[in-house]
């Protein structure tokens, strides 16, 4: 049973990486999210989905969310003491591992948070990505008073590590649900608020009246406590749009697995 | 087997149920062994950002390829070759939101001090996850009037980062 399992992620895999013939740094990563409430630590699958043998780095970086959601980067001599404190308060091994094509491999996650730490939530963004072979440029490329380019890609994933400390409470509201139009293409956009010590995780759901299935639904939507505000917009296809357009309710859920509590509800005319 | 191989078919096992179907966190029994469904993410690169080759005529100017692959060419330029925007395919639990991000601009360098610089653009800055989903990444390459031939090599970083 166990190995017929295996043989479906080797299957999958394969079918993942099928696509091209490319330097080596394919990766998957999971979960995507991680929450330490307690002294307990946890794990983090990496896993190479490349067909050649590749070298990953994992790493721990600040970001911080502005007012359009975007996780821009902060360097850590900008550090607020509580991103420096989160900085120092996770550990985690191994930070550089080798992999086989299809080989996962777990990343061991720890707290480490002294005994007078303040309530609050810390945060840092764990970064996985592949450390890119130096690629010789081959003589075919070089040409006589030209210039031949080689742009590598580095590319990875980041996923939050959040870290919370006493009842830390915190609440939402959902206005301005709007439609926008700029030529062909349409965006659902409305402005989410935040008050409290922690910040908000869920689901975005529209409801149209007498539909039990929602009209329209995005996942994993934070909002971070840097932020009290902040404007989200989803690109949708016209179809979608005339769905959505007319009397309508936004809900704003936490994930079932977080308990599926309602975070926010407004009834609004979609316009 | 021993405890490493065992993790191993485990993470094994994890991975497959997570991709099979793509669902969000919950629990089932595996024999003696308990596993969780994780949410998971992959990232697969495709397609590389190539500017081709580029000829310097009568003076400095740019070459700019479109997240869509075309090339623009400035006139003091002689631009040969094919171009392809890089492509990026992300894979996770449906309707997952995630955000792009990368550098404005990155250097180029040719080994012997010689520079050009390249604006980086991306296709998107979020996707809600829907099945099939990938990005693009064009760039513009700035090249100098007196640009030094060669071969010029660099790399940019690109992000995918779950909220």
């Amino acid at each position: 049973m166990r190995l017929s399992k295996f043989a479906i992620l080797m299957g999958l895999a394969a079918s993942a990486w099928s696509g091209g013939a490319r330097a080596a740094g394919d990766l998957l990563v999971a979960p995507t999210r991680v929450v330490l409430d307690g002294a307990r630590g946890t794990e983090v699958i990496l896993n190479n989905i490349d067909s050649v043998p590749a070298t990953y780095r994992v790493s721990l970086e600040l970001r911080r969310m502005d007012a359009q959601g975007n996780l821009d980067e902060i360097t850590p001599e900008n550090a607020t003491p509580a991103e420096a404190q989160a900085l120092n308060m996770i550990t985690y091994a191994p930070r550089r591992v080798e992999l086989a094509p299809n080989q996962p491999q777990s990343i061991r996650i720890g707290l480490r948070a002294p005994a007078d730490l303040p309530d609050g939530e810390y945060r840092v963004h764990m970064l996985f990505r592949a450390i890119p072979d130096a690629r010789p440029v081959t003589e075919t490329e070089q040409v006589n008073n030209g210039l031949s380019i080689a742009l590598t890609p580095i590319y990875g994933v980041t996923i939050p590590v959040i870290i919370r400390k006493g009842a830390l409470k915190a609440t939402a509201a959902i206005g301005d649900t709007r439609l926008v139009r700029t030529g062909d293409h349409v965006e659902l956009a409305m402005s989410l608020a935040r008050e409290g010590a922690r910040s908000t995780f869920g689901r975005i759901r529209v409801l149209k009246p007498g539909k039990s299935e929602p009209a329209f639904e995005a996942r994993g939507v934070a909002i971070y406590p840097e932020v009290t505000r902040r404007n989200i917009s989803f690109p949708i296809d016209a179809a979608t749009a005339a769905a959505l357009a007319g009397p309508a309710t936004i809900q704003y859920l936490e994930e079932p697995e977080a308990g599926g509590r309602m975070i926010a509800e407004t009834q609004t005319v979609i316009k | 087997m021993n405890i490493r191989m065992m993790k191993a078919a485990v993470a094994g096992s994890v991975l497959a149920l997570g991709l099979a179907s793509g669902a969000a966190q919950a629990a089932t029994a595996d024999g003696t062994a308990r596993a969780t469904i994780l949410t998971q993410v992959a990232v697969t690169n495709t397609s590389d950002l190539q500017f081709g080759t580029v000829a310097i005529g009568t003076g400095g100017g740019s070459v700019a390829v479109s997240t869509a692959g075309a090339r623009t060419c400035a006139t003091t330029l002689v631009c040969t070759g094919a171009t392809t925007a890089a492509n990026f395919n992300v894979s996770g639990a449906t309707g997952m939101t995630v955000g792009i991000s990368h550098p404005g601009s990155v250097t180029l360098t040719d080994g012997s001090g010689n520079n050009m610089t390249a604006t980086i653009a991306s296709s998107a800055s979020s996707l809600v996850l829907a099945g099939s989903d990938s990005f693009r990444v064009g760039g513009s390459l700035n090249v100098g009037a007196t640009q030094v031939a060669g071969a010029y090599a660099g790399t940019f970083t690109v992000t995918v980062n779950y909220q």
